[in-house]
């Protein structure tokens, strides 16, 4: 398409194929969590469809890319819809990070007494007004065996530090790829792409290490307001690292193929952003979560 | 000290909207107003992560490893 009128998309049958996709998914894990015996491979299946859904959908509009049929127009409208879609991303750490800062500074201290004169010194047994909030009632490991939070976890030289300088890596790896594209070095970018994917790889193998440990240390999804918000965190983090490595492989694919120009590449610079700003969430995370 | 470690993450934060606009607009200024920030937020955060090693060693700062004597 040569002109610049507004675009219209061909017919489609992808989006009804993802809305079944999805579908089935969440009926499929809503009654896995109820104990339904075909939850489980329901949601599989769910996934499954989603993820056909993707490689066709996406794929399309690669073909359709490549194919030169797009013009400015289609151009903006993506970016405008990366731009929601990153909207919609940091809302969503917003609130992740809202509820830390609301159990932290707000609610905890209220529950000490201060602020509202209500001094709460034996709300429960053990209880202290201090974050972390060690001792909560009910919690896993309470019943005279307070669960520690994992104190060795937390030291400043440990895993949490090498996770951040991995990412941090990553990081700048990723900003040399960016270099190279834009100054056509096509051997530097995909070497620079594989640096960056490859630390993105170690940083979830390093996270899975720490999970394990914080879990063998007791602290748990259900080990109280500490436990809930540092596994909603970290854990919808790493969803997304690993969300973003997919995405920098599929890059690192068409790179090969040579879709991208130095001047026309917004397929990696949509991922590129996202990696940055999965980066600056690790780094609020550490220093808010491990520091501050 | 943990002002200073603020600030510099609004910066870093600010620098990653300006990418975000740089890519919003595209064109050749756009996508360069995008790389710049970009390597504005990259160095940034590199020396914030330096600079809280440096201050945790030295005894500056202490990460959230002790329980709190309150």
């Amino acid at each position: 398409m040569s002109n610049q009128d507004y675009y219209v998309p061909h017919g489609t049958y992808w989006p009804i194929i993802g809305s079944i996709g999805i579908s089935t998914l969440f009926v499929g894990f809503a009654n896995l969590l109820h104990d339904v015996s075909w939850g489980g491979p329901v949601m599989g299946l769910g996934g499954t469809i989603v993820v056909f859904m993707l490689f066709g959908w996406l794929g399309t509009v690669v073909n359709e890319s490549v194919g030169g049929i797009y013009n400015k127009q289609v151009d903006r409208s993506f970016r405008w819809g990366m731009s929601w879609f990153i909207f919609s991303e940091v809302m969503f750490f917003a609130a992740f990070f809202g509820a830390l800062f609301y159990a932290r500074v707000l609610s905890v201290p209220w529950l000490g007494g201060a602020g509202n004169n209500l001094f709460t010194p034996e709300l429960w047994e053990g209880f202290k007004a201090a974050w972390p909030l060690v001792s909560t009632p009910g919690a896993i490991g309470q019943n005279g065996t307070e669960f520690s939070v994992g104190f060795e976890l937390v030291d400043a030289w440990g895993l949490p530090a090498l996770n951040t300088a991995l990412l941090l890596s990553s990081g700048v790896t990723i900003t040399y790829a960016h270099h190279a594209l834009r100054n056509g070095h096509r051997n530097a970018l995909i070497a620079w792409m594989v640096a960056t994917i490859a630390l993105g790889v170690l940083f979830l193998g390093f996270q899975i290490t720490e999970y394990g440990h914080a879990y063998h240390e007791g602290l748990r999804l259900t080990s109280g307001v500490y436990g809930s918000t540092f596994y909603l965190l970290t854990g919808f983090h790493g969803f997304h690292v690993t969300v973003g490595a997919i995405m920098l492989t599929v890059i690192l694919y068409r790179i090969q193929k040579g879709h991208f120009s130095s001047e026309n590449h917004f397929a990696f610079e949509g991922v590129a952003w996202y990696w940055h700003f999965v980066d600056v969430v690790w780094l609020g995370l550490f220093i808010f979560v491990y520091w501050l | 000290m943990d002002i200073i470690i603020i600030v510099i993450l609004v910066v870093i934060l600010f620098s990653l909207g300006s990418a975000l606009i740089g890519m919003l607009r595209g064109g050749a200024k756009g996508s360069d107003k995008m790389f710049k920030s970009l390597r504005t937020r990259i160095s940034l955060s590199v020396f914030l992560f330096v600079f809280l090693m440096f201050a945790s060693f030295m005894g500056w700062i202490e990460p959230n490893n002790v329980l709190p004597t309150q």
